[in-house]
């Protein structure tokens, strides 16, 4: 037995000396804290902070763009799949079992904004530590990461209302109970976005303006961008739906915490005022202003098509000398997607496999929203027929650089601001600039033809607009598709929030809080100005068929409301302005309509075809939340309709 | 001591080493002290005598005699061995005669041979010994392999299946898709009929883990490998085939052989002269059930239906195209194309062979055998093309099996084999092919266009497509080019085997060490092709002719080139164990013990991660004891102590015991008078433990570390004008958990056996288990804030079930031999714990379902009209409102809307919890036939609604869209269309006819979110019954045979999936929810078996 001993013993000899054979892991595996022991690692969780930005330059990612009523779809949509989630909420779709644009959980294309938050606070806990930085550098990235912090929380709070505010990450290994936390009262949210702002906006290490490094800096969180979101943040906590709402009344935390402030209050305005001027003063001290084209573009253009290259060039912040763009989202560049995506086929053979799609679609409503040529709506204007708008007219030379001369169109699409024509493109309307270098006014002008069977209509299964619509306002100047169809384009950064923005939250909060005024109209009508109008007190006074509207509160409210809505027409704001202001359960229920897209000639082309009834209930105003996440923490109260 | 391979090679060296040093110094020591009439010799081990007895005299007596069977024919091939001496014996030869030297007088004679009881005659004196050896059904005697050696079957107490190898065999080159209904307590099923794709899934029991690896551990000579391999094993080559299903059985194995083990032997030469076996077949094989698709005229009307019915304008098809089809004007202006026609043959032919020679001598013996199969697709092949493009996998098969007799005591194996398949086939596989044709328009475009006189002199294929070309053309994507990819596998494995007799009786030692290689890759070749259409424009009705226009002049080629992104893998694995055993009868006693350590480690090419570049790898330390009583009373205690490099070091290794016992009752005294009717009776019981650390994704195997890319693109941002700088970012694919560990189960046996006249035997179990320590996803807020979800081991689940074999052999008169044998297994398993939000609907909760269960709506029936939807509960589901027409489901909770909240656990689960199987065969002469079914019931499935909605573009898993000579799937913007099936076109909703339980609902133009809920519409039963196998076969006499120099010849035929009983009829139900892909096969084959 002795042996048996023996060998028993080898045996487990054997075994046990080789007890590290299970050690396979290397010592020096990555682990969260090897993000901060280089400035190299440091510098990538910086970019980290800033990826979970949503990329609102493709309309695959903006739930603003599809979500609302400013692009329309065919049906089924193809080639749009991710903007198809956004687009199911504005058809009515959306649910609490699995919602459309998740933005909670990260699902259905939206993104998980809490872990954008967790990481904004594992940086900020963590960035002292690196060893190999200076600290001004450190200081001016946690200035960042601050406002980056209250960027994903603002942006939860447009969507969902009160949310519970993470100030400090609650450590993995937390019990169940620690992490059921609860939804904040939107006052306090608001006031803890602002904290966040003022503590970056404090930080002297952030650079004020990105003047000369832009080529690597642009994009980079600035003072000018802070004190202009700040303003942003502040005019929505003062607007309508934030501000003294009472459709929530019960609206209440388990432990009975009011969410939603029951009374208007003024002084919200007073605060968006103080923030608003702040920021304008800031950003002209820095050089922002509103953009004109240079004149020594080599553009061979007339006044008229001037005008165009003004409003067109606004939104990009690589046309020379354009002041205006106070946040540029580099990270989210409105590429040859959303360009191709927009921008019709403009002539026969121009089918190449990567040339434009003209999938996105604007209703009628959009083309209806732009002032006449006056600068006051076509529902008002004195000397436009909105009765006969769908009426055909023929163009003549007159229209040249808007309608094709001598072809047929709705008058709809004649005698309307300049704004219209630099927004939207549409059958028979002019095109400027197209195959490379045909900015050129002496030669024959591009149209799409969008009748059935021309060049821009449906050919094949997608890559045509459903409406007759397209945005020629997200195509760049720099962007041409050649005759093949082959697109030479130019991408640039989405303009988060340029100067017309904030110039008209301004006006918006001024009037709030004090009624018309100088000081109010100034600011509305810097933008008219920009757009080739008259000022919002002549407009009003000399065509409008309510020629006093603009000097009551009210009266001005509607006016700065529309003006904003078509200066920013397809930038992503429309949809969040008709929630702030409580106005999308009228906007946002009525027919969508386009034209007759199958037909082939003009008179049945132009018969307006219902595409959709909307409808917007008042609990579409925030989304749901999805079921589960709402029974894994029952003091996350669900969003109240759903 | 630092551990890495070399040196723990070393480590075991450096133990066999001491144990010939010892052993050595054992044999001087006899020399020195005792007789010197023995030559000695320094290289030679030699049996010593334990201390006190006197020496051996080898060999100085002869004995012969001749084995009878029952019919008194002589027994070839008996082995004669002497009982507890090793390495002293024989076989019978041709005439049953032997002759064989045996030590001394009180040796023991030993006959066996498979199939028959074997029987020990002690020499005494006798120099002639005849015997007749009896047929055992279900021979008390018989050996079965169990975990790291091998046990009499009457001494198993763990819950043991084995089966005898030439009932797997199968006319398939597949031997998996054999399990099913065969062995009790195995639940398998076969999703695919794709050569070289259609492993049958199997798992035993009930299979609760969560983990990766559900399947049973696969043992083949004691070396694990997948389902693959086993798949390629040759019937002909398998000696021993045991299931171990419990953890008395498999405990030794412990972590690895948490969902049971399959345990294969290969053959082994014997001594004798070499005797050869060739086999020959040839099989024709086609679909079990083709599913039918409806017409081009039928489907364009449908289309135009669903565009009508929801209220889109403008249609797909207008009415002259329609009309012009159907009168069929023009096949190519107006096609109607049959693309299961274009791609698909009826049928296909394959071949297989195999042979082997084995025999052996005084020194060596050896079992050599090699096979060859070729199996071929279904697909046709353009004459245009010079490459073929159907399926064609060679698979060729090499091993070598050696035993040395190094010294008397000594014995070495050397196993070698090879396993090689060439394939040739589709780019993107056959199943691609399938799936292609249920997508592809039929009216748009004929496969191909005749050449016309304008393309007179192209090289190419004028293939069909419509405006810009990029529609699917199946035909094109399938004959554009082929797929080359070969499969390797070698294997070295050495064995030693060391009798320690001479220490004390009972006692050997062995080592094995194996190492092999897996590689594999594939290369594509391909052209891009022309595609040409007819435009409408084109075609002038008065001549009835049309005219081709290019859609690619430029994009496509006439030439093949090669596709990049071909796929390669290689794995490699070294293995060792060494053992003790020790194995006695002390009078009435009988003892063995076992002590066996294990290290196994495995390197993967193409790691994605560091993590994953890691070895995977396994310790282990196992033993077992065994004791019976006087062959009535057994007890057992085996134990597994196991470590994986996947946990932290607390809790690395685990500890798993389990203990049996058995009872023989048949062998009690007072059970004489029942025994000539209950031949064998047998009670069993066990209980244990087992552990599985194959738990959460391959890929977070190291759940004790946090898995964090600094560096991760998906994160990145981009700063400057142009976003020149660029930085990616941060992400963590998991937190670290220190806690994370094995998952166990506990585990307990209870068996009865019976055996009737000799002739029926019974074994019936029951079994239970409980799972623990489940790994799942944690249910944490998302506002916590996590990149990932954390897992923890928190679930439990509970298993049971019954099986119940039985197997009926007997022998009427001479000539005729009779046996059934059936098998019915009921598996039942259920969650106990399980992390979930707290449900305020008592059906939502996981706990006490299955595993497999569906949570689902309960389908009330269709809608009638919008109507009845708007004063419905509202359903809110994909991107429409729900209509006149759509699934009605109901509002189990009542709150007013269905969402997830209403959704119940509907139907079964989704693998069966009932297999069954039966058969019998019967030998009449040299005539033999059988029959088998094979059986499932309790399962449920659904069909695939978004891969069947016609006129919908539907991507499978997996697939992806790309440029082409990337090889993605399809290229970018290529428009996939469903088919139509005949099923749904046949009986679904319409306005004009309302039929409110049609099969299929209001038609859609796109996927209908609604009706694409989990429910009950589409849920179908499982069940079904098949005729698995019929075999008929004629051996020529033995007399006959040897007149034309033959040992053997058998020629025979069989057929599998003749017949199949089922509900359901669409397509073939054992694909269940994957009805679309490669059909499963019926098989007809045609075969000869030979002996030389």
């Amino acid at each position: 037995m002795k042996k048996i001993l023996l060998y028993t013993i080898i045996l487990c000899g054997v075994f046990s000396s080789c007890k590290k054979y299970l050690d396979v892991v290397p010592d020096n595996i990555a682990t969260i804290d090897y993000a901060f022991t280089l400035r190299t690692s440091a510098e990538k969780y910086l970019f980290n902070c800033f990826s979970y930005m949503p990329a609102h330059g493709n309309f695959n990612f903006n739930p603003a763009m599809s979500a609302g009523d400013e692009v329309w779809y065919m049906d089924p949509p193809l080639d749009v799949s991710g903007a198809v989630n956004f687009w199911n909420i504005a058809r009515g779709q959306q649910n609490a079992s699995d919602p459309w644009g998740d933005f909670w959980l990260g699902q259905r294309q939206g993104k998980n904004l809490w872990i954008a938050i967790r990481d904004c606070n594992i940086f900020l806990d963590n960035i002292h530590k690196v060893p190999d930085m200076q600290s001004y550098e450190k200081e001016r990235w946690k200035a960042e990461v601050l406002f980056l912090k209250a960027y994903y929380q603002f942006y939860l709070m447009r969507m969902y209302g009160p949310i519970p505010l993470v100030k400090t990450n609650m450590p993995i290994t937390s019990t169940p109970e620690e992490v059921k936390v609860s939804r904040d009262p939107v006052d306090s949210g608001f006031n803890y976005i602002v904290q966040l702002l003022d503590e970056a906006a404090a930080n002297d290490n952030m650079p004020d303006r990105i003047i000369g490094t832009e080529a690597l800096e642009l994009g980079r969180i600035t003072k000018t961008i802070v004190k202009a979101f700040k303003a942003k943040v502040l005019v929505t906590a003062a607007s309508p739906l934030f501000n003294g709402n009472t459709d929530y009344p019960n609206f209440k935390t388990v432990a009975g915490v009011q969410l939603f402030n029951q009374t208007f209050n003024k002084s919200k305005w007073q605060r968006a005022v103080d923030a608003c001027r702040e920021a304008v003063d800031f950003c002209h001290a820095n050089g922002h202003a509103l953009f004109y084209m240079g004149p020594n573009s080599s553009f061979v253009v007339n006044d008229t098509l001037r005008k165009q290259l003004d409003l067109r060039g606004a939104l990009n912040v690589k046309e020379a000398n354009n002041n205006e763009i106070i946040w540029a989202n580099t990270s989210s560049m409105a590429d040859i997607n959303m360009q191709r995506w927009t921008m019709p086929i403009l002539a026969t053979l121009a089918i190449s496999g990567s040339g434009p799609k003209g999938i996105l679609a604007p209703p009628i409503k959009m083309a209806e929203l732009f002032y006449s040529k006056n600068g006051v709506p076509i529902t008002e204007d004195k000397t436009w027929n909105f009765g006969q708008r769908f009426d055909l007219k023929t163009a003549t030379a007159a229209d040249k650089f808007y309608v094709k001369d001598g072809e047929q169109t709705v008058k709809l699409h004649f005698d309307r601001e300049p704004r219209f024509y630099a927004s939207m493109a549409f059958d028979r309307g002019i095109w400027l600039g197209n195959w490379v270098n045909n900015y050129d006014y002496t030669k024959a002008l591009l149209y799409p033809k969008a009748r059935r069977g021309e060049f821009s209509a449906k050919q094949g299964v997608s890559n045509w607009s459903v409406t007759g619509y397209w945005i020629k306002k997200l195509v760049s100047l720099s962007t041409a598709a050649d005759k093949d169809g082959a697109l030479t384009y130019e991408n640039y950064p989405w303009p988060e929030i340029r100067l017309s923005d904030l110039y008209l939250l301004y006006a918006e909060a001024l009037n709030e809080l004090n009624g018309p005024g100088a000081e109010t109209y100034k600011w509305i009508n810097l933008v008219r100005q920009r757009a080739g109008l008259q000022s919002v007190e002549d407009s009003w006074t000399n065509f409008s068929n309510e020629p006093s509207k603009h000097t009551n509160q009210n009266g001005l409210r509607q006016i700065i409301h529309q003006e904003r809505m078509i200066e920013l027409a397809f930038e992503g704001q429309r949809y969040w302005d008709l929630k702030r202001w409580k106005e999308a359960h009228v906007v946002l229920n009525g027919p969508i309509a386009g034209w007759n897209t199958v037909a082939t000639d003009a008179t049945s082309y132009y018969k307006p075809v219902v595409l959709y009834s909307q409808a917007f209930n008042m609990r579409d105003y925030f989304w749901p939340i999805e079921i589960q996440e709402v029974l894994k923490n029952r003091n996350i109260l669900q969003t109240p309709g759903w | 001591m630092k551990c890495s391979l070399p040196k723990t090679a070393g480590c075991i060296l450096i133990a066999l080493c001491s144990i010939l040093q010892v052993q050595f110094a054992f044999a001087r020591e006899g020399h020195k002290t005792r007789s010197s009439h023995r030559p000695a010799s320094v290289i030679r081990f030699i049996i010593a005598a334990p201390p006190g007895n006197h020496p051996v005299y080898l060999f100085d007596k002869e004995v012969r005699g001749t084995v009878l069977d029952s019919a008194n024919h002589p027994m070839s091939g008996v082995s004669v061995t002497v009982k507890d001496v090793a390495n002293i014996g024989t076989t019978t030869d041709i005439n049953g005669k032997f002759i064989l030297n045996v030590p001394n007088d009180n040796a023991v004679l030993v006959f066996s041979m498979v199939g028959y009881a074997s029987q020990e005659i002690p020499v005494k004196g006798k120099e002639v010994i005849n015997l007749q050896l009896k047929s055992s059904a279900g021979s008390l005697d018989d050996v079965v392999v169990v975990a790291y050696g091998k046990q009499r079957k009457r001494d198993v107490i763990g819950s043991v299946t084995t089966i005898t190898p030439s009932e797997l065999k199968v006319p398939s080159s597949n031997l998996t898709t054999a399990l099913a209904g065969r062995l009790a307590g195995v639940i398998a099923y076969q999703r695919s009929g794709e050569p070289g794709q259609d492993n049958a899934e199997f798992f035993i029991r009930g299979a609760t883990t969560f983990g990766y690896k559900k399947d049973p551990l696969i043992l083949i000579d004691g070396i694990e490998y997948t389902s693959t391999e086993l798949a390629r094993l040759q019937v002909d080559d398998i000696a021993q085939f045991s299931i171990l299903k419990d953890a008395t059985a498999s405990a030794v194995y412990g972590a690895r052989g948490a969902n049971g083990v399959i345990l294969v032997t290969t053959k082994e030469g014997k001594q004798g002269k070499a005797k050869i076996n060739i086999r020959l077949e040839n099989s024709i094989s086609a679909p079990t059930k083709d599913v039918k698709l409806a017409d081009p005229v039928t489907y364009m009307r449908m289309a135009n239906e669903a565009s009508i019915t929801r209220g889109v304008l403008n249609v797909p098809y207008d009415q002259s195209k329609i009309d012009n089809t159907e009168a069929g004007v023009n096949k190519y202006m107006f096609p109607a194309t049959d693309w299961k026609k274009e791609l698909f043959k009826k049928s296909t032919i394959n071949q297989r062979g195999n042979f082997s020679v084995s025999g052996g001598g005084g020194v060596a013996n050896y079992f050599i055998a090699g096979s060859y199969t070729k199996d071929n697709g279904i697909m046709k092949v353009d004459k245009k093309n010079n490459f073929n493009n159907n399926i064609d996998l060679k698979t060729y098969n090499l091993r070598s099996n050696i035993g040395l007799k190094v010294t008397r005591t000594t014995d070495v194996m050397v196993r070698l084999y090879g396993s090689f398949d060439d394939y040739t086939g589709p780019i993107t596989g056959g199943s691609q092919m399938y799936r292609n044709v249920m997508r592809s328009n039929p009216v748009l475009f004929p496969a191909s266009f005749p050449l016309d006189a304008e393309h007179f002199g192209v090289h190419h294929i004028l293939f069909g497509n419509a405006e810009r070309g990029f529609f699917l053309n199946p035909y094109a994507d399938m004959v554009r080019g082929y797929k080359q990819s070969t499969k390797s596998l070698m294997v070295a494995q050495f064995e030693l085997k060391q009798d320690l007799s001479f220490l004390t009786q009972g006692l050997n030692f062995r080592a094995m060490t194996n190492t092999n290689r897996q590689s594999a890759f594939d290369v594509s070749r391909a052209y891009i092709p022309f595609y040409y259409t007819a435009p409408a424009n084109s075609y002038d009705k008065v001549t009835n002719t049309y005219h081709l226009l290019g859609i690619n002049p430029d994009g496509g080629t006439d030439f093949v080139d090669l596709l990049s992104g071909g796929g390669r893998t290689v794995v490699s694995t070294f293995y060792l164990e060494a053992a003790a055993n020790y194995n006695r009868n002390f009078g009435k006693h009988g003892i063995s013990a076992m002590v066996i350590s294990i290290l196994r480690s495995q390197l993967e090419a193409g790691a994605s991660s560091l993590q994953e570049s890691l070895p995977f790898r396994n310790q282990g330390l196992s033993g077992r004891t065994t004791y019976n009583y006087d062959n009535r009373y057994f007890a057992e205690f085996n134990f597994g102590y196991n470590g994986s490099e996947r946990f932290y070091k607390t809790e690395r290794f685990g500890f798993f015991p389990s203990v049996g016992g058995a009872w023989m009752v048949s062998n009690e005294k007072f059970f004489e008078p029942a025994k000539s009717i209950v031949t064998k009776l047998k009670l069993r019981g066990n209980y244990g433990m087992t552990g599985n650390d194959k738990i959460g994704d391959k890929e977070d195997r190291f759940f004790y570390l946090s898995e964090v890319r600094i560096g991760a693109p998906a994160n990145a941002a981009s700063f400057g004008t142009n976003g020149a700088y660029s930085r990616p970012g941060v992400s963590v694919s998991r937190y670290e958990n220190y806690d994370i560990t094995w998952e166990t189960a506990t585990n307990s046996t209870f068996g009865l056996e019976v055996g009737l006249f000799n002739k029926i035997e019974i074994i019936a179990e029951y079994f239970t288990e409980k799972r623990r320590n489940i790994l799942m996803d944690r249910t944490l807020p998302s506002t916590l804030g996590l990149q990932v979800t954390p897992k923890a081991n928190l679930g439990q689940a509970k298993s049971r079930s019954f099986e119940i074999s039985v197997d009926y052999s007997s022998r009427f008169g001479r000539d005729l031999f009779v046996s059934a044998r059936g098998n019915f297994t009921y598996a039942k398993n259920k969650f106990v714990a399980y992390e979930e939000p707290l449900y305020d609907e008592w059906y939502k909760s996981r706990i006490g379902h299955p595993v497999k269960q569906q949570w689902g709506y309960i389908a009330e029936r269709l809608f009638v009209d919008d109507e009845e939807v708007s004063n419905s509960p509202t359903q809110t589901f994909g991107s429409r409102p729900v209509a006149g027409g759509d699934i009605k489901f109901r509002d189990v909770n009542r709150d007013g809307v269905i969402n997830t909240l209403d959704q119940v656990p509907i139907g079964y689960p989704t693998s069966p919890e009932i297999v069954y199987g039966f058969g019998a065969s019967l030998k009449y002469k040299g005539f033999d036939v059988s029959g088998f079914f094979q059986g499932s019931a309790r399962s449920s499935f659904w069909i695939d609604v978004e891969a069947t909605t016609p006129f919908v573009s539907y991507l499978y898993d997996g697939e992806k869209f790309g440029t082409p000579g990337t090889n993605p799937t399809f290229p970018t913007g290529t428009q996939l269309q469903n088919q139509l099936l005949k099923a749904y076109a046949d009986n679904h909703w319409s306005e004009s006819n309302r039929n409110l339980y049609a099969l299929w609902p209001r038609l859609d133009n796109q996927l209908n979110g609604n009706n694409n809920q989990p429910s009950t519409w589409f849920m179908r039963n499982g069940d079904f019954l098949r005729l698995k196998q019929v075999e008929l076969g004629y051996s020529l006499p033995t007399g006959m045979a040897k007149r034309i120099h033959l040992e053997s010849l058998r020629v025979y035929s069989n057929a599998t999936n003749l017949l199949n009983f089922s509900k359901f009829n669409i397509w073939d139900v054992e694909m269940g929810g994957n009805g679309l892909g490669y059909p499963v096969q019926k098989v007809i084959n045609f075969g000869i078996q030979v002996g030389l």
